[in-house]
Parts: structure tokens; sequence; C-alpha cells
């Protein structure tokens, strides 16, 4: 069954990082409902993606670990459902 | 390094020092990398590189090859059997994308690779300058890594995380597309330091005792244990561990095509090659036996068949180094994160000693099976030539002992069959992409890497036909390979599916050939071609003994058939000996 999910990328922040990630989902054919990618704050040489998905138990384990393996890719959260997206993507704009 | 970033840091002031273009350090910092063999073909956007190359002929050889595509299926060829990352350069644009096939074939077969590529003007970039192609997006799906430089100073840490990056954890191919004007920038070269760590790539999974722990308890009551050894053996260099490993506890090994050659055929422990033209016992015993010990490898299509069908009654360990491996195709009940070697070398310390004697023997028989349906006619047939034969004699004729390069086919299925690999990094082949026309360079660099032992390319006459041209860079460089093209005039293994699987409507396969061994005249290589039984042994001689690259065509057999074959959509246990009775 394909329900939310809430994924939290911590990165370097290099150009193409992102299409790298992307490339990912859309290699599993994953849909993407929300997406904000930032800079830190207080170091732009790192970054974060968070992004709200929406796929099956089985594809979000397969697509974590293909994901970590980005080399630029720090960690990956996952999280069920959307409330926690709403939360990291306010606290971006928060920062902002 | 800056260039990579979307800011810039503030400099650090240096000290006066000579200043050098930033080509001559990306030179420097391959010298420092241990590089002596470059694969490459020049153009406008790496002429400053190849301008710097013109000084470096002392340390650096650099092999003009035909085409780029030569170039790369050259370096892998090299770092297959060496194990060291193979180099390639390349100008931008069609230069570039001419790597990408290359690239994907390294990637999936995990073989270390550095390219370096010239890309346009940093102020030209996205402005579709002449020869300007956005390499970086172009191959990040068919990378390990790949990096963008725009400025000199940046040129010594890309390439410290490349030869880093392609060389650790499970190796794969990286690229450096580094701009015209950071090539010719003047700067100040400090000296060059190896990267031994990245904060974000972990390429080394620290080995976790519990699961070794837990294999090894679940291996030592198994009655009917089973390896399926993969090309990580090789990369991790854990053919002794392996061998001692099933020495000590009696298990049957099997290879995967890239683990041809990781475990010696002639072992009392070897019971066959797996996959879709793999031996009977190794596949039907798969859902026989009652523990899979996976090592190194990825449970790729051509391996399991229908996964639905793969192995239900077993339970599965699963070691291999690649995280988004395990699980990805077969759910591992044991899975080792860890480097093979390491795996083995605790794993078999705390295995108990046995003896699986009466299950190898059922692999034993199945294979004989095999043997009188398909084996002994593919040796003793009396009419056309088999490719089967020729495969026999040639693995006779050089004791199982040289490098054999394949292609993609027939021919490829054939050779990894019947060649009787002895040794690690014997067996150099296009796996997990699949890619015609790789053997004829692939050959030529496995060459160059150990130019003392025998290299035979055994190509199908399709796949010779797409990368043919490199006989020009066989020719200019006296690279001593020996060219075996099994030729059936045909596509040869798309027509066996339209013969068993399409009612026999051979679209497109068909092939009207050149001469070829006027062609491999043409570029000073001795040829012959062999179309009668009573010559093959002789000209396989002949071929294997001389000193010069040689060209040995052999004519066989147009519409014969691999076999065994695991039917696509079909299980590992449907395994056929011969074709389907037709309706």
């Amino acid at each position: 069954m394909k329900q939310d999910y809430t994924l939290e990328l911590a990165a370097d922040n290099n150009f193409s990082v992102l299409n790298r990630i992307i490339n990912i989902l859309n290699r599993r054919r994953v849909r993407i409902k929300k997406l904000m990618a930032h800079e830190n704050e207080n170091d732009f040489r790192r970054g974060g993606v968070i992004m709200l998905l929406f796929t099956t138990p089985d594809l979000i384990e397969k697509i974590t670990v293909q994901l970590e393996k980005l080399i630029e890719v720090d960690s990956v959260k996952v999280y069920q459902g959307n409330s926690e997206y709403f939360e990291l993507s306010e606290k971006i704009v928060d920062v902002d | 390094m800056d260039a990579l970033l979307t800011k810039t840091e503030e400099k650090t002031v240096l000290t006066e020092k000579e200043k050098i273009t930033g080509s001559e350090a990306l030179l420097k910092c391959l010298v420092a990398e241990n590089v002596k063999t470059i694969f490459g073909y020049p153009g406008g956007a790496i002429m400053p590189v190849y301008d710097a190359l013109y000084g470096y002929a002392d340390q650096l050889t650099h092999i003009l090859v035909r085409h780029e595509q030569g170039a790369i299926h050259a370096a892998q060829g090299f770092a297959r059997v060496s194990g060291k990352p193979g180099i390639v350069f390349a100008t931008s644009g069609p230069g570039a994308t001419n790597l990408v096939t290359g690239l994907a074939d390294a990637l999936i077969d995990s073989t270390p690779l550095v390219c370096i590529t010239g890309q346009v003007f940093a102020h030209l970039l996205g402005t579709d300058a002449f020869q300007e192609i956005d390499v970086i997006n172009t191959t990040i799906p068919v990378t390990k890594w790949n990096v963008q430089v725009t400025e000199a100073k940046d040129i010594a840490g890309a390439v410290a995380k490349a030869f880093h990056i392609a060389t650790s954890g499970r190796p794969g191919p990286v690229l450096i597309d580094i701009t015209k004007n950071a090539q010719n920038e003047l700067f100040e070269f400090d000296e060059y330091k190896k990267c031994d760590s990245i904060r974000t790539y972990k390429p080394k999974p620290q080995l976790q005792i519990k699961e070794i722990e837990a294999a090894a308890a679940l291996i030592s009551q198994a009655k009917k244990p089973y390896i399926l050894a993969g090309q990580g053996i090789l990369l991790s260099g854990a053919s002794k561990e392996l061998i001692a490993f099933s020495e000590k506890t009696g298990i049957p090994v099997a290879s995967t095509l890239l683990g041809l050659g990781a475990f010696p055929t002639d072992h009392p422990n070897y019971v066959g090659y797996l996959g879709m033209h793999g031996n009977y016992g190794p596949n039907l015993n798969t859902n026989q036996c009652d523990v899979l010990i996976a090592v190194g490898m990825r449970f790729d299509d051509r391996v399991t068949g229908n996964v639905s069908k793969y192995a239900k009654q077993a339970k599965v360990i699963h070691i291999e180094i690649d995280k988004a491996e395990i699980n990805k195709i077969i759910k591992a009940d044991i899975a080792v994160h860890a480097d093979a070697k390491e795996a083995l070398g605790s794993l078999i310390n705390l295995v108990e000693p046995n003896n699986h004697s009466e299950w190898i023997e059922s692999f034993r028989a199945l294979n004989r099976e095999e043997y009188e349906k398909v084996v002994h006619h593919e040796f003793n047939s009396t009419g056309e030539i088999k490719m089967g034969e020729v495969i026999n004699h040639l693995s006779n004729q050089t004791n199982g002992e040289s490098i054999l390069v394949t292609d993609v086919g027939q021919h490829q299925m054939v050779a990894s069959r019947y060649y009787q690999f002895k040794n690690p990094r014997t067996n150099v082949t296009s796996g997990g992409a699949g890619t015609m026309g790789f053997a004829l360079p692939a050959a030529m660099g496995a060459k160059l890497a150990i130019p003392t032992q025998q290299v035979v390319a055994v190509i199908g006459d399709g796949g010779y036909q797409m990368t043919v041209q490199e006989l020009g860079t066989i020719m200019q460089y006296k690279i001593p390979v020996k060219i075996l093209v099994l030729n059936n005039n045909f596509l040869g293994m798309v027509r066996q599916w339209q013969q068993l699987f399409h009612g026999k409507r051979y679209s497109f396969t068909e092939m009207v050939n050149p001469n070829f061994v006027k062609l491999a005249e043409a570029y000073s290589i001795p040829a012959r071609k062999v179309e009668k039984r009573e010559e093959l042994q002789d000209a396989l001689k002949e071929m294997l003994e001389a000193k010069t690259p040689y060209f040995l065509e052999v004519v066989v057999g147009k519409e014969d058939n691999v076999f065994p074959m695991v039917p696509a959509g079909a299980g590992v246990a449907d395994v056929l000996l011969e074709a389907p009775k037709s309706k």
C-alpha cells in the first residue's frame, strides 16, 4: 500500500546533489508530493532536502539505502506520514 | 574545493612558488597516484592537458584509441585484471558522451575508473557552446561520483577524491570534468595529498560480530549449505579465504558470471557456473539447499530467474559490501554488511569442520546429466564446428590460465561455461550491462596491464564489428592480443530467442559480414580463418604461439543454441537442457 513518507536528508551542498537525489526517486518512479531544498544557515557548504513522498514501505526502504549510498549524502531520516514534512519545512522557512 | 560550492571561501595566502598550469597539475596528481597508462582521445576542450602530456611522455604512457568507447573499455580491461583504476582522457561534448556506455558498464560491474573530460571555458557553460554538453548531469546515473572543476586550484582535491571513491568500498567509475580555463590557468601548485576519507562517505562497513556469529551458527547446523561466489570475492582479494572456508566446512561453491576465477574450477568443491546458461546442478540445487550463502554478489536476474520461485526453502546469508544490494532482490535472513575477505576470514574461525560429500555428489549427478545431453554433443559433433569445442580446445591448450576477455552473447555464455578458469582476475566480460563491443578494447587494456599474460578475446561476429576500429590501436602499439571471432553470421543470442520464443521469425539478426581476415590484414595483423574441424587445434596453437597480435576466425554452426537455458520468466529449477518440442 502506498502512503505518505517524509524524508529528511542532510548532505554536502555541492552543485548537482539535488539532481542525484531526484534521479534515484525518478528511476524508481516514486512520486514526490512536496520538496524543499536548502543551504544550512550557518554553513553554506552543507545543506538538506525535505521531501514528502508517496510510495510503498518496500520502496521507501530500498530508496533510503540508495540515497545513503550517494557520496555527498550524510544522513537520511524517514518518517511515516506528512506531519514531519510540515514541521521540518516550517523550521527552514522560519530561519530564512 | 571552492568550485564545487555555491559561494567562495576565503583564499589562503600561499608562499611564492613556481606557477604551473592546471593541466600540468592534473598530470602531477596522476603520477602521484602511480598512474602509468592512460587511454584517451584528444579534442578541442582537452588540448591543454594533451599539451602538458607531451612533456610527461617519460612518466605517463598514453594510448591513442580510435573511439572514446574503445578508451573506456580498454581502461575497464586494465582495471579488471590489475585491480588498479583505469584512466581515461576524453574531450568535451561527443568525446564525453562516447564514454557513457563504458561508465554504465563499469558502474554495474564494479570497475574502478577515473575519467577526465575536457569542458568548454567556464564562462561558456550553459550557452550551448561548440562541443558543450552537460556532462555532469549526463553521467550522474552512470558514475559512482562525478565533479566539475572550473578553477585550477581545485584539480588536485578533485583527483584525490576521485581515486579514493573509485577504488574504495564497492569500486566504480568516477568522472572529473575540467573546464578549459582551469586547464590553462597558472597557479601555485601545492604538494599533492592523497585522500583517505570523506566525511559523508563510509566505504568500509564495520564488521558486526553478531552477524558473523549468527551466520556461523546457521552454517554449522545446515544439511545442504551452498555458496554462491560473486565478483566481490575478486574485488576484495578473498579467493584464498573462500577456498579455506569451503574446505573447512565442505560446502559446495558455484560461481556467478563475474565471479568466475574466484574459485578454481578444478577444485573438488566447485560445482559450476550459475545463471541463465549456467550448469544444471547449480541452478536446480538452488531450490534444494537449506542455507544459501551469497558472497559478494547481487542476485542479478540472470542468476535468479523468476525471484518468486528462487530458493524459497532456504535461509539466505548475504555477505555484501554494498548495503543497497542487501534485501534489494532477495531478502536476507542474515545480512552481513561487510567486505568479503574480512567476513570470510572471521567466519572461518567460528564454523565447525564438516563434510557434505553426498550433497556435492547431487550436483555432480545433475551435471553428468547435463554432460550427456548437452556438453557431450558440444564437444563431439561431426557436423559444423560448435562454439563449445572451440572453447574446450582453447581451455585445454592454455590450461585455463589465460586471461579470457569475452563480449556479449552466445559466445560469452559458451566461453563462461567451458573455459576452465584457474586463477582470480582472469575472466573479463561485460556482465550487468551486457555491452556488445566490450571485448576487443577491454582485451587491449588487459594486455597492457599485464603484458606477461596471454590475453585472448573471444568475440562474436556482431560484437566484433561494434568496436572493430580498435584494430588500429592494436596495430599502432603492437599490442599482442589474440582475437578469436566465433562467426555464425548471426546475432546468435537474439536469433536463439527468436527461434525458441518468437516462432523462428528471424527479424533482422542475420548478418552479411566482410572478409574478416582481409580486414585484420589491412591492419597488419596476421589472420587465419578456420572452417574445417581438422584445422581447428592447429589454428588455435598458431594463434597462442604468435608473438604478435593475431586474428583467428572460426566459422561455427549458424543456428546452434546455448543450453542449458532458464527461459525468461521461469524459475531456476525450470532450467532446460534442450529446446522444448515445437507444437
